[in-house]
């Protein structure tokens, strides 16, 4: 198959500008992960290529397969599923591919430098620790475990390993959260105050079932065997990304979770609402419901000085004084010798309830907004760019710094999250789970 | 009649007389205190916020919570000694009528009025007494519909021999919200105009706008309007040399607070009314009254004023 442009090239030039800008070292300092993903870096590699196995050959996996196709340094040679249905249908994606219904077989292979296990929360860790012994390199979905043990125990072998492990929380890989949270630790909307997270979606997550015993290995998502629900599936990227900001990790959690609406036989919530707490005060107000999408989904950061709404790559500054507004505007025009309507008459009464604010793009230019209706994954939101350097690091044998790190603290965030909610109390992040790299 | 009539005229000249002696009197005053400025009470002081942007000869000035919202004016053509200068005597005036019509200022004479004139008559000073028979007028020429009393305009007794004003019940009082910024942009108009100012641009609260002479780069200023229940959208554009322009219209978080005195209900169509015309007061008036009128009271009304357009939409 003709490979296309390179699926992540928008990212890679994205990150060397950074390199350029004044203080860009500094910048980067602080998506570390970052460092490597430049389009030098993959020129180096331009002759090799990384050769991956995929175990998990779902609607995930194959999203994973489009997006491998078009990387010139990475080659699928192996696929795995037990569900044979999947496994046909990836198989016609990449023919040249051996196929495995044992994922321990496909570990054996010697052909192979590096996994991705797209398969349900509950096989996350059994795999990763198989593939780790097994001297693969990984790159795993988030979260990392569905449980507390799980985590710890992938977090230790990881340490003690010197292979490559990615979780995939593509907001470390998404140019509006990137570049979004270096304004914030610029100081742009000034010290961060609080965090307002929100996953809203209208459907009852579940897909349709060929045959009755295969429900609860379809919809895995709805069952406690396999899943944390929206804890483990949503709530963990936005988790992570509140931790990025305050570089913290919350000390304790109070949370409320039911089944609302979608009053099937499933065990997982469909409402959710949760209060994170860090030493110094501040708080992430987290909510998802699934019966209800007018919210979309949302991670919101509040400074003193203004407003970061990181998901829809747009910021807002407290108490701004013209700036952008029809005047700014107009004086911004006479500056440069241009005439042109300015947007200055409105229907101006009262004080209102809720200020306008101005809306100020992360980004100059075009970017990619997801509304988070996908359950498979949005368009341009770091997931093929997070691949490509989990590709590059299999050739390179890089490690990606605090990768590993933060899909723990975020995946053991989303686990109390959910205990507080099933003992209905609150519940402080238990001394054992807490890792060296962890500040509270 | 007729001998009735040349009494009221002389009364007129009287008091005319009378004003104009007062005027010349509080100037005397001024003068001697040494200083220019109106006594005023020293809360009335706004912040400001003033620059002027040497590399193309522009001024901007601005004030916050003026009148109830933002005041911005951006000038060209003087530099910067005349136009911190003419800022000052704008703002210093926008000041002054921010207290002097403020019904909400328990010191302001309106609120004095809203107090007191139940009880009887209120004699009033010869500013509010022209605005009051100003207000009259446009009551009348807009067919009832413009009503500070957003009650029931026939209750507010008006007695030329003294200027004063009463209430002929309880509950009635006076809101100049809808004519407010039309006559302080009347007012501005003039201190620009005696300070020979050619080019500039007022936006007043986005909704109270007067573009004088021309953008330096065009051949008006121009200005948009957006829909505020879809930002995306501009509604219109509108070219404005020497002109004003007044938008009335409701947006999201509208409180119902434009009221039609002859039915009492609140007008809550989502719409605005845009007006361009020359006079700033005609355009503030005009556009508050034609967002509840129907379509024959709107002919009749429009019949009454020299406007240059009038623009109406469904939002």
């Amino acid at each position: 198959m003709k490979k296309e442009k390179q699926v992540d090239a928008g990212l890679r030039q994205f990150i060397k500008d950074l390199g350029y800008v004044t203080g860009g070292a500094a910048l980067l300092g602080t998506v570390p992960w970052l460092q490597s993903f430049t389009p030098d870096k993959l020129n180096e590699i331009k002759k090799e290529k990384a050769r991956i196995g995929l175990i998990g050959t779902g609607s995930r996996g194959q999203y994973h397969i489009h997006n491998l196709l078009g990387m010139q340094h990475a080659e699928i040679v192996a696929l795995c599923d037990d569900y044979e249905p999947n496994l046909k249908t990836a198989l016609e994606l990449c023919p040249n591919a051996k196929t495995y219904a044992d994922y321990k077989k496909l570990l054996e292979s010697k052909d192979i430098d590096g996994v991705i296990v797209a398969t349900p929360l509950n096989w996350h860790a059994v795999i990763t620790l198989d593939a780790l012994s097994a001297g693969k390199h990984v790159f795993c979905e988030k979260a990392m475990a569905l449980t507390m043990e799980e985590c710890k125990a992938v977090y230790e072998a990881y340490q003690q390993s010197d292979r490559v492990l990615y979780f995939c929380m593509q907001r470390m890989f998404d140019e509006k959260y990137i570049k979004g949270i270096q304004l914030i630790a610029s100081g742009l909307i000034g010290e961060v105050v609080g965090a307002r997270c929100h996953w809203f979606r209208n459907n009852d997550w579940s897909r349709p079932v060929p045959s009755p015993e295969l429900k609860r290995r379809i919809n895995w998502r709805l069952y406690r065997e396999s899943s944390c629900g929206l804890m483990t599936e949503l709530a963990c990227h936005q988790l992570e990304v509140c931790n990025l900001v305050t570089k913290r990790i919350p000390e304790s959690v109070v949370g409320m979770g039911d089944i609302v609406h979608w009053k099937d036989d499933r065990e997982v919530y469909d409402s959710v609402s949760l209060t994170y707490r860090y030493k110094n005060g501040v708080k992430i107000t987290y909510e998802s419901l699934i019966a209800n999408m007018f919210n979309g989904m949302e991670d919101q950061i509040l400074g003193s000085k203004g407003t970061m709404n990181l998901a829809s790559g747009m910021y807002y500054l407290e108490n701004e004084v013209g700036a952008n507004s029809a005047i700014e505007q107009l004086l911004a025009q006479i500056g440069d010798k241009i005439f042109s309507a300015i947007p200055a008459a409105g229907a101006s009464w009262r004080p209102e309830t809720k200020k306008a604010y101005q809306p100020h793009p992360i980004i100059k230019g075009s970017f990619s907004v997801s509304d988070g209706m996908s359950m498979i994954g949005a368009d341009k939101d770091g997931s093929d760019e997070m691949l490509s350097s989990f590709c590059q690091a299999c050739i390179t044998g890089e490690k990606g710094k605090d990768i590993v790190e933060e899909a723990y603290s975020a995946s053991t965030l989303c686990l109390i999250g959910d205990q507080a909610m099933r003992e209905q109390c609150r519940v402080e992040y238990p001394e054992e789970y807490k890792i060296p790299y962890m500040e509270f | 009649m007729p001998k009735r009539s040349q009494n009221n005229s002389k009364e007129k000249q009287t008091i005319q007389f009378s004003i104009k002696f007062k005027q010349f009197l509080s100037i005397f005053v001024r003068f001697f205190r040494g200083n220019n400025r109106p006594n005023l009470p020293k809360k009335m002081d706004k912040p400001c916020y003033f620059n002027y942007i040497e590399s193309s000869a522009t001024f901007h000035g601005a004030m916050q919570n003026i009148m109830g919202t933002r005041f911005d004016i951006v000038m060209l053509g003087k530099n910067r000694e005349q136009s911190e200068r003419i800022f000052t005597a704008l703002r210093l005036e926008l000041q002054r009528l921010n207290f002097l019509l403020n019904r909400f200022d328990v010191e302001s004479e309106i609120s004095r009025l809203n107090r007191r004139a139940s009880s009887g008559f209120v004699p009033l000073s010869p500013e509010i007494w022209t605005i009051m028979c100003d207000c009259k007028q446009y009551h009348e020429r807009t067919k009832g519909l413009f009503d500070v009393t957003k009650d029931d305009f026939s209750k507010l007794l008006f007695r030329e021999s003294d200027h004063s004003v009463s209430f002929a019940s309880a509950g009635i009082a006076v809101d100049l919200g809808g004519y407010a910024k039309g006559y302080a942009l009347l007012r501005l108009q003039k201190i620009l105009a005696d300070n020979n100012v050619g080019q500039c641009f007022v936006d007043f609260g986005n909704s109270s706008i007067l573009g004088i002479g021309r953008h330096p780069f065009g051949d008006s200023w121009k200005v948009s309007m957006e829909n505020p229940y879809r930002l995306e959208k501009a509604v219109f554009e509108v070219d404005l040399f020497d002109r004003a322009l007044s938008v009335s219209g409701n947006k999201p978080g509208y409180s119902g607070h434009i009221i039609n005195p002859l039915t009492k209900k609140a007008e809550d169509e989502r719409k605005a009314v845009c007006v361009v015309c020359q006079n700033p007061l005609d355009a503030e008036v005009l556009t508050t009254t034609l967002m509840i009128a129907g379509k024959k009271e709107k002919n009749d009304i429009l019949k009454h004023f020299e406007i240059d357009k009038v623009y109406e939409y469904k939002l």
